[in-house]
């Protein structure tokens, strides 16, 4: 090993605590950023990918055929704005269906599937022109009655059987020979002219689709600005719905796109402190080692040589850090990415190569640049000046500081401690610059978490609020949603009867019924969730459902529409909105946005009284009850069953829902990078006062000589840190909200909610008090051990120590 | 019945490592009123055995008891607390704390033993005031001279009123006549009845100033003497050339 080699190997050796930092530091800062690139990357260049090649429209519209001619139609492509258009298609919207009862597979047979909506094109394989369609298994339709479909929207195990239109009457069926769709999911089931023409015979609305590439369509009012352009050239109210290649891109990311924003705070977060660390422990190691440096250059070692040796020890730790870093950030993404691959249909639930090598070149960079600041400064030294200041003792600063705590009433031990930061201003910053970062983490953390918790909470809100719930016999320890809600076999509620039932028991305070009715909404989004339009009945004002904007429905005709649906297709309080339950559509008022995450990503919620004056069926699945207080659960539902059970309806107990993935996810990783960044700092102000305690061990001695017990020994050493950690606190904590203030919005709007104030106002004093403490906590976690080690300093040594 | 010895030392021996003892099983008392000057080379146990008077060290074997205390079986805590109680301790290189003043360097000791502030400052003022250097009081170590320093560092060690005074060869950085001063001041105590323990390897510094002289050599006792007053007839007694095959 070169000379070089062996000061290098020294120094890291000898700065074990500061190397495990520097490394634990840089694979914080790399986890993150791996993982939000990484992330950034794959939700984001599939589909844009896909969308470029395929020629994917920015906006799909629907126009009311009943208002509009196809020359009409077709003369919207010369709306400002509009480069490129396609059309018109034909277009029947939210068919019904269900898989046939000729497939294989019994589970599936006969079961509803999902809204579809079918178009037909003159090409339907095309690879020119706008929203080219691809096949990812069998082939196109060729006769009228065959249809292909994106395999989101059928049983895949069923591939090759029919597809039934159950709402439709005849229901017309189509063998699916095809597995295929657009990128943009403009829409759902694709059949030849012929086949097309047997669902209008059947009944089915048909409407025209014209589908548009715009000069400006990178955010959603640019894309409301284009729609608007092309209803201004259609005849009045001849617009149905309009779909944003937005809508489909925030799809096809799901969930993953929602870790990004906090990814990305908690990868800035660590990249600062990675540098502020490397500071602390590069520039620690000099002032440390002058008198090292100085003798390392009398016996020859050169300017460069001496850079490069204090460099090197502070680039081994960090790239270990980066290196593992990197590999855990890959290996973290697996679990996120896999719902997001499998939506978009991507193969792959890896983060990209480049990513994995930008990442940890990047930081290496940083890295280096910080070490080498100092190292420079080491190798710039002169060599007798280096000699000299390394050996001569220490000047004594802070003494206004000594001075001022030597007047308050504090043991000495302490007061001692207290000014010790001011005998070292900058040392006391950086020390204070790294409990900062890590109360800003926790802060961070704390915040997300709990909103986390509130977003999904779903004992306090919604649907699953009831002392006991009442469902049909028949659904008893059967899986909910086993058969689709337009499935004959899913069974219902007499609601009428059973809120009679209810309503005699005694000890019954509240109650309500509600279900899937099995319609579907008129300009939902054709990809992602199927939409829900859920009918209630009674009193439901003690579930505590959360309403953003308007009232809820007092009346048949009005609706209250769920805020991600709302905010998707821009409905607003006092719009119109159509829903449609076997084949027949129902215009909806809306009165109320609500925020219910347990219940859909598109639902509409109407009183049932809506659905039965338009003769359709609500379909009732469910009561919930509200006990008066002091009835026993288990007495009431004896003396309710008796009554129930000729209603075919049963009691079942409340049970908590369980927590959903995402949820879950994000909470174990927000929890393992805020250990981390706590860690982190923490071992930051470790290192600080080791580094420090070095430096004052001979001081230390005197102390002991004089009688200091180590229990007075540590209290100093804590006391040194208190004050800065407690500055760093009530810094740290309004920059911590902030931080979490700039990211939770985006996280909601990644995922299409606007989050209302009962999830993203976590704040509470209860929780900012403990927080405003956790500056000190961290600082004094920081400083135990080092404390620790200056009680057992042995006074005999740090006395010869000069 | 006689008073019990202030400093008492039996078989006491201290071993570092695989080298040889440093302190090689001494036995020795000390009384109380006593000034005892410890003299020895470089490496022959002298500060060793200061160490483990003063509890800053523990003898590998053998017992060391001081004012009634068995000094060799405290824990770190308890050694803090005797010394605390019952140590003084002056060093060569003075030991103050630079970042605090004069007076708030002599009060340290009698804050960390617990007494009150108002109390520890009148008993500083009224030490330094008898030590001559009371219009130092609020000046920082720094700017005094060496001699002004070693005078507030006996002040600071009187500070909590010790049964033994423990000098670590507290003339070694000062000139002559900052020297002399603080031998005096030895002197003065010691009349006074403060024991004193004084470590050095200058013979005449031991002669004027001990009444007694116990000369280690290689960890071990080599004479232990009553002074005469004549420092020539000790320092022909005492060659301080390091014979042959010492420990350094």
């Amino acid at each position: 090993m070169s000379v070089l080699g062996k000061v290098v190997r020294s120094g890291v050796g000898r700065r074990r605590v500061q190397s495990l930092v520097l490394a634990l530091t840089t694979f914080a800062a790399v986890t993150s950023s791996v993982l939000s690139l990484g992330l950034l990357a794959v939700v984001q260049a599939p589909f844009d990918h896909a969308f470029s090649a395929r020629n994917g429209a920015h906006l799909a519209v629907q126009f009311d055929r009943s208002k509009v001619t196809a020359a009409q139609a077709t003369a919207t492509a010369h709306a400002a704005g509009v480069t490129e258009a396609a059309g018109p298609y034909p277009i029947a919207a939210a068919l019904d269906t269900t898989v046939g009862t000729d497939c294989p597979k019994r589970d599936f047979a006969g079961h509803d599937n999902h809204p579809i909506t079918v178009t037909t094109r003159p090409d339907l394989g095309s690879t020119s022109g706008m929203d080219q369609l691809v096949l990812t298994q069998g082939r196109w339709p060729t006769s009228p009655g065959e249809i292909a479909l994106p395999w989101q929207h059928y049983a895949t195990a069923c591939f090759g059987s029919s597809v039934v239109f159950s709402a439709l009457p005849g229901k017309p069926s189509f063998k699916v020979v095809g597995f295929g769709g657009s990128v943009t999911s403009s829409a759902t089931a694709f059949a030849t002219a012929d086949g097309f023409a047997r669902l209008t015979a059947a009944g089915a609305k048909s409407d025209e689709q014209m589908l548009y590439r715009f000069a400006k369509a990178g955010t959603d009012a640019d894309i409301a600005t284009d729609k608007q352009a092309v209803a201004a050239v259609a005849p009045a109210g001849a617009v149905e719905s309009g779909q944003s290649y937005l809508t489909a891109k925030q799809q096809a990311g799901g969930n993953a796109r929602a870790y990004v924003p906090f990814l990305i705070g908690f990868g800035i977060l660590g990249l600062f402190m990675s540098v502020l660390i490397i500071s602390i422990v590069v520039s620690g190691a000099v002032a440390s080692g002058i008198r090292r440096i100085g003798i390392l250059k009398s016996l020859g070692f050169t300017p460069s040589q001496v850079a490069r040796a204090y460099t090197a020890q502070a680039m081994i730790p960090a790239t270990l850090g980066l290196v593992l870093g990197t590999v855990f950030g890959n290996l973290l993404a697996v679990p996120i990415l896999d719902g997001a691959t499998k939506q978009l249909g991507a193969a792959d639930a890896t983060i990209p190569l480049w990513v994995s090598a930008v990442v940890p070149l990047s930081t290496l960079l940083i890295v280096s640049t910080t070490a080498l600041i100092p190292a420079l400064r080491a190798g710039r030294m002169p060599t007798v000046q280096a000699l000299v200041v390394g050996r001569a003792p220490k000047a004594g600063g802070g003494r206004t500081a000594q001075r001022l705590a030597s007047r308050l009433p504090l043991p000495r031990a302490m007061s001692l401690g207290l000014a010790q930061p001011f005998a070292r201003p900058a040392r006391a910053v950086l020390v204070g610059a790294a409990v900062l970062f890590g109360v800003v983490s926790v802060t961070f953390a704390v915040g997300l978490g709990t909103a986390f918790n509130k977003y999904l909470d779903t004992s306090t809100a919604g649907f699953n609020v009831a002392s006991e719930f009442v469902i049909p016999t028949a659904d008893v320890g059967v899986p909910w949603g086993r058969y689709g809600p337009n499935d004959p076999r899913r069974p219902h509620l007499d609601a009428a009867k059973v809120a009679a039932s209810l309503a005699e028991t005694p000890g019954t305070k509240a109650a309500f019924g509600w279900g899937e009715s099995g319609a579907t909404i008129v300009g939902a989004p054709p990809g992602g969730e199927p939409p829900k339009v859920f009918t209630i009945t009674g009193d439901f004002s003690w579930s505590n459902m959360e309403l953003l904007s308007g009232r809820w429905f007092s009346a048949p005709g009005e609706a209250v529409v769920g805020d991600k649906l709302a905010t998707t297709v821009g409905i607003h309080v006092g719009d119109n909105v159509t829903v449609v339950q076997q084949n027949k559509q129902l215009p909806l008022k809306v009165v109320g946005i609500n925020f219910d995450t347990n219940v859909g990503d598109y639902t509409v919620m109407t009183d049932a009284t809506t659905f039965t004056a338009a003769g359709l069926a609500p379909h009732i699945e469910q009561f919930n009850v509200e006990l008066a207080d002091n009835v026993s659960g288990s007495d009431w539902s004896t003396s309710a069953a008796a009554a129930l059970t000729p209603l075919n309806a049963s009691v079942h107990p409340h049970s908590d829902g369980g927590k959903n993935i995402v949820v879950i996810i994000m909470g174990t990783l927000v929890a393992t990078l805020t250990l981390m960044m706590t860690a982190v700092a923490a071992l930051g102000v470790l290192s600080m006062v080791v580094q420090d305690t070095r430096e004052r061990v001979h001081d230390l001695g005197i102390f002991k000589a004089l009688g200091m017990t180590p229990k007075q020994t540590i209290a100093m050493v804590l006391t040194s840190v208190s004050l800065t950690g407690l500055i760093a606190g009530l810094i740290g904590v309004p920059l911590g909200v902030s931080v979490e203030k700039a990211t939770l919005t985006p996280m909601g709007n990644a995922i299409g909610r606007h989050l209302p104030p009962s999830v993203s106002h976590v704040y509470t004093a209860g929780l900012l008090i403990p927080l405003l403490a956790g500056g000190i906590v961290i600082a004094l976690l920081g400083a135990l051990l080092p404390a620790g080690w200056a009680a057992r300093t042995r006074t005999a040594t740090a006395l010869r120590t000069e | 019945m006689t008073n019990p010895p202030m400093i008492a030392l039996q078989d006491a021996m201290k071993k570092y490592d695989d080298g040889p003892p440093a302190l090689a099983g001494v036995t020795l008392s000390v009384a109380s009123g006593e000034c005892v000057a410890i003299l020895g080379h470089s490496g022959s146990g002298k500060s060793t055995l200061l160490n483990l008077i003063a509890g800053l060290d523990k003898p590998s074997s053998g017992t060391v008891t001081v004012d009634g205390t068995r000094v060799d079986q405290l824990g770190e805590a308890g050694s803090a607390k005797y010394r605390r109680a019952s140590i003084g301790m002056i060093f060569q290189y003075f030991n103050l704390l630079d970042d605090l003043t004069v007076l708030d360097n002599v009060m340290v000791p009698a804050q960390l033993a617990g007494m009150g502030k108002g109390e520890a400052k009148r008993r500083a003022i009224a030490l330094l005031g008898s030590l001559g250097i009371d219009r130092h009081a609020k000046a920082y170590p720094q700017r005094l001279s060496g001699g002004q320093r070693q005078r507030v560092a006996v002040a600071r060690a009187l500070m909590n009123k010790p049964a033994l005074l423990l000098a670590d060869e507290p003339t070694g950085a000062l000139d002559s006549s900052s020297a002399e001063d603080v031998r005096r001041l030895l002197l003065d105590l010691n009349s006074e009845g403060q024991t004193i323990l004084l470590v050095t390897h200058d013979v005449q510094l031991a002669a004027s100033t001990a009444r007694r002289t116990i000369e280690l050599v290689d960890g071990a006792v080599k004479r232990d003497v009553v002074n005469d007053g004549s420092s020539a007839g000790l320092a022909a007694r005492t060659p301080l050339t390091r014979p042959a095959g010492a420990v350094g």
